[in-house]
Parts: C-alpha cells; sequence; structure tokens
C-alpha cells in the first residue's frame, strides 16, 4: 500500500513521540508510549480520513507538543479526561 | 573495514560519521557487544527479526514467518508497522531514517535492508 503525504506526516510524528519516549525514564517512556499510542488510535479510528484540514490541525498541534517533549526538563506526560456533555 | 577492532572512517564520509556517533549515544544502552564494522549474516538477521515480531504482541507468533507481509499476513496497521520498524532499531542498535523506515512492509524486506546496513549490529 502506497502512503500518501499526508500519512507519512502523521507516521512520521508517531515515530518522533515514540523516540522521545524512549530519551525518558522506563516508566515514563511505558506510560508516553501507552497515551500517544492510544491517542493516534483513538483519532484514525474517529476521523473521517478526508478530513484534511482536522488532519493537519493535529499534526501541528501534535508537533507543537513533541517539542515540548523533546525538551529534557519534561519528564513525562499525563492526560485529563474530558468529558463532553451532550447539549 | 576492519582493522582489529578499530574502524577506518573515510574523510570523505563526513555526515554519515557524525551519524555513527549520535546513534552510538543515543544506543548505548544496548551496546552490550564490541562495535562490528561489517555486515551481519542475513540467515542471523532473518532470526532476529522474526524473534522481534514474535514478541510484539498484536501478532500471532505461528503466522510470523520469514515472509509475512506485517498488513497482509499479520493484520498489522501502519501505526503499529512505525512500532515494530522501532523495535528493529533496537534490536540492531541503529537508527533507520523515515524514508527507509516507510518503505519496510514486511519481514523480507527489513531483512535486505538490515542485512547491508554496515551499522546494524
Amino acid at each position: 500500500m502506497k502512503l500518501t503525504g499526508l500519512q507519512k506526516q502523521v507516521l512520521g510524528l508517531y515515530r518522533g513521540f515514540l523516540r522521545a519516549a524512549r530519551t525518558k525514564g522506563s516508566e515514563e517512556r511505558k506510560k508516553i508510549e501507552s497515551i500517544v499510542s492510544s491517542e493516534f488510535r483513538r483519532h484514525a479510528k474517529s476521523i473521517e480520513r478526508k478530513n484534511f484540514i482536522y488532519i493537519e490541525y493535529l499534526l501541528r498541534r501534535g508537533t507543537k507538543q513533541l517539542e515540548q517533549l523533546k525538551n529534557p526538563d519534561t519528564l513525562s506526560l499525563s492526560t485529563v479526561p474530558v468529558r463532553h456533555h451532550p447539549s | 573495514m576492519l582493522f582489529g577492532k578499530h574502524l577506518r572512517v573515510n574523510v570523505a564520509a563526513k555526515n554519515q560519521s557524525t551519524k555513527f556517533v549520535l546513534s552510538l549515544n543515543l544506543f548505548r544502552r544496548n551496546f552490550s557487544e564490541e562495535v562490528r564494522g561489517s555486515f551481519l549474516d542475513k540467515q542471523e538477521v532473518a532470526d532476529r527479526i522474526v524473534g522481534v515480531v514474535k514478541k510484539f504482541q498484536k501478532c500471532d507468533p505461528s503466522k510470523v514467518t520469514p515472509e509475512a507481509h506485517f498488513q497482509k499476513d499479520l493484520g498489522l496497521d501502519s501505526l503499529d508497522t512505525v512500532e515494530i520498524v522501532m523495535a528493529l532499531e533496537e534490536e540492531f542498535g541503529f537508527e533507520i531514517p523515515d524514508n527507509e523506515a516507510d518503505k519496510i512492509n514486511s519481514i523480507n524486506v527489513a531483512v535486505d535492508f538490515i542485512a547491508s546496513h554496515p551499522q546494524a549490529k
């Protein structure tokens, strides 16, 4: 299967996160890998393939988050559950 | 070329030698053996790759053969493939650049790439 440019960017970002996780402690590494993996998979399932605008937005957001994670002062990642209330 | 334990680095290959030092630092943890500057035996590479893929949680170890295609035969998606290639980097102690990593979609392709890579350990 041939990958599109956008898919390559997403996979490249995923790879970047996994590389950054390697530079952290082993406990944190596992935690980061688990969060990153579930976030990418959640979005892969929920976002329409052709929603380029939103995918590009997430790529930019992810790239910024990756830059923060790469900082040696950043030790780990954490998530806050957000509940969406139907209005 | 290998002279005893010393790797002779061509002066012209400046970029490559920088990369080598970088990957040495990144993967220092995995350095248990001396640095070998030659190519690995293809059969050994194939066996080690099959071993790494078998350990991957999401695939059925009985389906992992040297001919297996990650997505068609093992039912993995592209994110899983990224994880496998990253695990291969750690197993063989060198970093695989994005454009090469994107091409690795089966065990055979991985074996050919790693067996022809001088930095693979």
